[in-house]
């Protein structure tokens, strides 16, 4: 079936099965191999990717679900090869270890700051309660976020 | 791996339930799909026979929170974010909104329908002990009829409904309750987030003048359904809130649960803990509450 979406800001158009899952269509059609699938059914966030401006896992979303849709991949977060300063703060704060988390981790964090720009610490972590860490301890990943959230404000 | 299915995306109801009259035996409905598209990409029993999946977020009778005098009526397309977001769904129903903020995560909420919570009569749907205490109903539609029950009697036995194969359900309506009512939600799980509830507990209480005018109870996860206490209900009518009634009451609810499920290897720990909880719930009372 035919489905229509804005992915990363431009317009695509692709036949797919109905069946497939956004993630398979994002990391085997368009080669965005940046969201991860660790669990696959939405408990650890590594396929997490924003749908219409939300946080979604993209392992529960079926590809034609997204018809319509605007989709943002971490491929769509930088500028280029300029990073957003949500990820040059994960850098500078050691949020980053094994990496596999951080796809997820950056979303959910930029989904949270887009909606509510001065988040509590206890906001931060309910944005990224549905991304694991295995790493990190969630500390330095709290800590990048708040940084981001104080620049911004500044 | 997902099975090869087909996916269908109904523009309004009677798209929908044309397509279900013709597919009866091996169809399911979605809107988020947070329960069904892992559930067959694992190849579960459930769904082993799921040829057709009929997306319903484009119908508009599914849409919408609408707010009246009397009622809230929700559309089985909204999901739990859409529910957080709701001003007056907050404010009018705050146990219905503190229990939306407990189910799974961000990601789960922004797709998961409140709907979708109750249909398959899983025991640890986190929203059904309070939509019981609400006194909820479900409306639900065919092509040939339109009904509406009460949820508690929606909900027949685990993973069973009174639900028809050639039917939908549409709406969940929610009476507002009046503002003598105060009450809590609580849930224990094994951590705070994306947690499956172990216990869930669920209370509406009015006063008047320190004798409970009227009570609702609820549990989840520790009954084999969601369930309502109306028998306790009707013994605290009339009691007075004193510290030794209330612990006498909490003990109670703690023997009916045991009464409904039975003895299992985890009662020696969930009796003490649900008796504790709910008592705390009622000590809540003269705190405020919600």
């Amino acid at each position: 079936m035919e489905v229509r979406f804005k992915l990363n800001g431009k317009e695509e158009e692709v036949t797919t099965e109905p069946y497939l899952r956004l993630i398979d269509l994002l990391r085997d059609y368009f080669n965005l191999t940046g969201t991860k699938e660790g669990c696959g059914v939405g408990e650890c966030g590594a396929c997490t990717v924003l749908m219409n401006g939300r946080a979604v896992n993209s392992c529960l979303v079926l590809a034609a679900q997204a018809n319509d849709s605007e989709i943002v991949t971490i491929e769509g977060i930088a500028e280029g090869e300029v990073l957003s300063s949500l990820q040059k703060n994960f850098l500078t704060y050691g949020a980053v270890q094994c990496g596999f988390c951080t796809p997820g981790m950056v979303l959910s964090a930029s989904a949270l700051l887009d909606q509510n720009p001065n988040p509590t610490e206890e906001e931060i972590k309910d944005a990224i309660a549905g991304n694991l860490c295995r790493c990190t301890g969630y500390k330095q990943i709290i800590e990048a976020v708040k940084e981001t959230a104080k620049e911004t404000i500044e | 791996m997902m099975p090869p299915l087909g996916i269908l995306f109904p523009k309004d109801l009677n798209e929908a339930l044309n397509a279900l009259a013709l597919n009866q035996e091996n169809v399911h409905i979605i809107a988020g799909g947070t329960d069904v598209i892992p559930g067959l990409n694992q190849e579960s029993n459930r769904f082993k026979n799921t040829r057709l999946l009929i997306d319903i977020n484009k119908m508009p009778e599914v849409k919408g929170i609408n707010v009246g005098t009397e009622k809230i009526s929700i559309g089985a397309a909204e999901t739990f974010s859409d529910i957080l977001q709701n001003e007056v769904v907050q404010k009018k129903l705050p146990l219905l909104w503190k229990s939306a903020g407990t189910i799974g995560s961000v990601q789960i909420r922004n797709r998961a329908t409140l709907a979708g919570n109750f249909v398959n009569n899983a025991p640890c749907a986190d929203s059904v002990p309070v939509l019981l205490v609400y006194n909820a109903t479900v409306e639900i539609e065919s092509l040939s009829s339109k009904r509406e029950i009460f949820l508690n009697d929606f909900l027949s036995a685990p993973y069973k409904t009174k639900l028809n194969k050639d039917e939908i359900v549409t709406r969940i309506n929610i009476p507002i309750p009046s503002k003598k009512f105060t009450g809590d939600f609580y849930k224990l799980g094994r951590r705070r987030a994306v947690a499956i509830s172990r216990i869930t507990l669920a209370m509406l209480i009015s006063l008047n003048d320190n004798m409970i005018d009227e009570i609702r109870i609820a549990s989840g996860a520790v009954t084999p359904i969601g369930t309502r206490f109306f028998d306790l209900e009707k013994f605290a009518k009339g009691k007075k809130i004193e510290d030794q009634f209330l612990k006498e009451l909490s003990k109670m609810l703690g023997e009916q649960i045991i009464q409904v499920t039975g003895l299992r290897w985890s009662s020696e720990y969930k009796l003490p803990v649900v008796q504790q909880m709910f008592y705390q719930l009622l000590k809540g009372i003269e705190r405020g509450s919600l």
